[in-house]
């Protein structure tokens, strides 16, 4: 609860992306070249925002049964490529459930080894090869999510984009019903829905 | 309480009308708005969380998703609810997201949301709901609502109104209705105390009061006109006995004047005889022979004799109105025996035929009933003495209408005219001359007292020159 009203308070601050947002990102990229440093930095406020975001769409999406192991199996988070969240999702989702469902992050280097996923997160440093991913993942029961400007083209479900210092969402509602997910009417009021003919 | 206690009837019949009616309307209208006001408070929270619910379930994807106009757009739908003056979303960390009115400054809403659930706090029902997508998961944020419950008690006012009028409108109708009805009560009993104070006023008995009906006033009246008519009635007969009194005290004043103005002359006749006797017996100028002395003083000794007589039977008659009666039951007969021997001597040479029937037994006092019998024999004796053959009869019969039993003494005598038949029993009442039949008048009066006292009758029949009957009953039809 500390960490949550922390990180409120941070997004309340986080309103305008720019040069501070540059300094997050050496931050982070130095927090990566350098395993020395021991604290491993939060990630900048935008992200926090997108990873609590992620952990929302776990209520606000339906899967069908065959895209779980048994009825206790937990709903998966997965990042795929360069993880822009740290540590922050994995404490964000950490004890919280779904229904009876737990909820665990797991972190991917390639689409190949996307076993069990439900929600995908697939980071900017995809971008050349996000066609090559979507493809793979054709047909899977999986809510693809990025912040990527080509991905609804591309086929992705759920882009972020950021309007006016906020983060909104797109989504494209044929490749949900593509992949047999159910989105609750109640996301698709705040978000913008596309198609991928038409973003 | 000494005030109601005086008050009309009337008035009290209204007051009691008009207070039970005012204080059952007075508790069913407190008990309609009670109710109302729980019904209503307890509708207006079950429609405010219905309402919380459906907002926050439609504001969970704005608040999960960060987007504070589409949940004031969700807001903005609250202004169908005219009574909602207030609400706002806050987020996860307990911070202000959207809100209603859009333009609604900080300080119309609570700080920070506050327990979940609803609570009416000066006038406004106020409440938090959780925003959630899944139960059990995680909260995404609260609802606030607040509703103004101006309208609830602008209802109640009314409510409050409409029973003020209502209870106005029927105490009316009640003062009417208790104006009609209370007469059914109230005028038979005012009709009873206006004829009662016109009783009691002019003390005229004969006034009756108007009977009303058959209930308890009817009887009441009824009951009042019969006491009425039992007073007037008695006060009749009390009268009729006053009247009767008088004139019996007079006829008692008359005849005791009679009777003192006959006694008088009765006794100033054999005194008239003695003095004028004496004094021839003592003048010195008449020489009176010694025979004629001696003739002289026998005509003295036997007006003095017959003045004794008199006197006697005046004290013996008034003696009979102090001496106490000893009724018992008596043999006539043996009685009629007895005082025939004692005039055994009267009777001396006379040719006399006695006849005594069969008597039944009388029950009546022995000494005063000899007395009777020996006025009514000698006087048989007495007036039978010019014939040669004296017949007297002694018998009874009964009453035509009743068994009571009537004595009789016949005799052929003289008789009497029955003209005079009503001065027969008077006092000194004499219907022959002393020098035909001596008496002192006082034996019949004796006679007709005794018999009365014992509550009989006496009467006679008799025709001059064959003879006279006296009857005489001991007890009247009326009395046995």
């Amino acid at each position: 609860m500390a960490l949550l009203t922390m990180t409120a308070c941070r997004l309340r601050r986080w309103t305008t992306p720019g040069p501070r947002l540059a300094w997050l990102c050496g931050l982070v990229l130095l927090g990566f070249t350098s395993p020395a440093v021991a604290a491993v930095p939060a990630p900048s406020a935008e992200y926090q925002l997108k990873a609590v975001f992620l952990f929302n769409f776990a209520q606000f999406v339906e899967w069908p049964a065959q895209a779980y192991r048994d009825a206790k199996a937990p709903l998966v988070i997965g990042v795929l490529g360069e993880d822009p969240f740290g540590p922050y999702l994995d404490q964000l989702v950490r004890g919280e459930k779904v229904g009876d469902r737990p909820l665990v992050v797991r972190r991917f280097q390639r689409a190949d080894d996307i076993k069990e996923c439900h929600i995908l997160f697939i980071s900017r440093s995809e971008a050349a090869s996000l066609g090559q991913i979507i493809g793979r993942l054709q047909g899977r029961s999986l809510l693809t999510v990025s912040d990527l400007d080509t991905f609804t083209r591309q086929g992705g479900i759920v882009r972020f984009v950021t309007e006016n210092g906020k983060i909104r969402l797109r989504i494209n509602v044929e490749a949900a019903k593509g992949c047999d997910l159910t989105i609750s009417s109640k996301i698709l009021r705040p978000a913008t829905i596309v198609t991928a003919d038409k973003d | 309480m000494a005030l109601i206690r005086d008050t009309p009837i009337r008035q009290k019949l209204m007051t009691m009308i008009l207070v039970t009616s005012g204080v059952v309307l007075l508790l069913t209208c407190a008990a309609f708005i009670g109710y109302e006001l729980l019904t209503y408070r307890r509708s207006a929270v079950q429609q405010l969380a219905t309402l919380g619910e459906i907002i926050a379930a439609e504001s969970t994807g704005a608040v999960a998703f960060d987007n504070p106009n589409d949940a004031t757009e969700i807001l903005a739908a609250l202004k169908a609810e005219r009574h909602i003056v207030a609400a706002c979303l806050y987020d996860r960390q307990n911070r202000i997201f959207s809100r209603y009115p859009a333009n609604a400054p900080d300080g119309v809403f609570p700080s920070a949301p506050q327990p979940d659930g609803y609570r009416f706090a000066a006038g406004h029902l106020v409440g938090f709901t959780p925003v959630v997508q899944v139960k059990g998961s995680e909260r995404f944020g609260t609802l606030y609502l607040n509703s103004n419950m101006s309208v609830m008690y602008a209802r109640l006012r009314l409510y409050g109104g409409i029973a003020v009028m209502a209870i106005l409108v029927s105490s009316l109708v009640a003062y009417a209705l208790s104006r009609l009805l209370q007469r059914q009560i109230s005028s038979p009993i005012l009709a009873l105390a206006e004829t009662a104070k016109a009783v009691s006023d002019r003390h005229d008995y004969s006034v009756r009061a108007q009977k009303h009906g058959g209930d308890e006033l009817g009887m009441l009246t009824g009951a009042f006109n019969h006491m009425l008519a039992q007073i007037q009635e008695q006060n009749e007969v009390l009268e009729q006995r006053v009247r009767e009194r008088t004139a019996e005290l007079a006829a008692a004043n008359d005849e005791l004047e009679a009777f003192c103005s006959s006694a008088a002359h009765d006794l100033r006749t054999p005194l008239r005889t003695i003095t004028g006797f004496a004094e021839v017996l003592l003048d010195p100028r008449a020489n009176t022979s010694p025979e004629e002395a001696q003739r002289l003083a026998r005509m003295i000794r036997d007006g003095s004799g017959q003045m004794t007589d008199l006197i006697n039977d005046l004290l013996a008659f008034s003696r009979l109105g102090r001496q106490a009666m000893a009724r018992q039951v008596v043999d006539p007969g043996q009685l009629c025996r007895d005082v025939l021997k004692d005039l055994e001597n009267e009777k001396g040479e006379r040719r006399i035929a006695l006849r005594l029937q069969p008597l039944p037994p009388a029950d009546g006092d022995p000494a005063l009933l000899r007395v009777v019998f020996v006025n009514l024999l000698s006087n048989a004796f007495k007036y039978t003495r010019p014939r040669e053959i004296a017949v007297i009869e002694i018998g009874a019969t009964t009453e035509p209408d009743s068994s009571i039993p009537v004595y009789f003494v016949r005799d052929n005598g003289v008789g009497f005219d029955m003209r005079d038949a009503s001065k027969l029993f008077g006092v000194f009442q004499r219907l022959h001359h002393a020098h035909e039949f001596e008496g002192t008048g006082v034996g019949l009066a004796t006679v007709r007292r005794i018999i009365e006292r014992h509550g009989g009758r006496i009467w006679a029949e008799a025709s001059p020159d064959i003879g006279a009957t006296f009857f005489f009953t001991l007890s009247s039809s009326s009395t046995a």
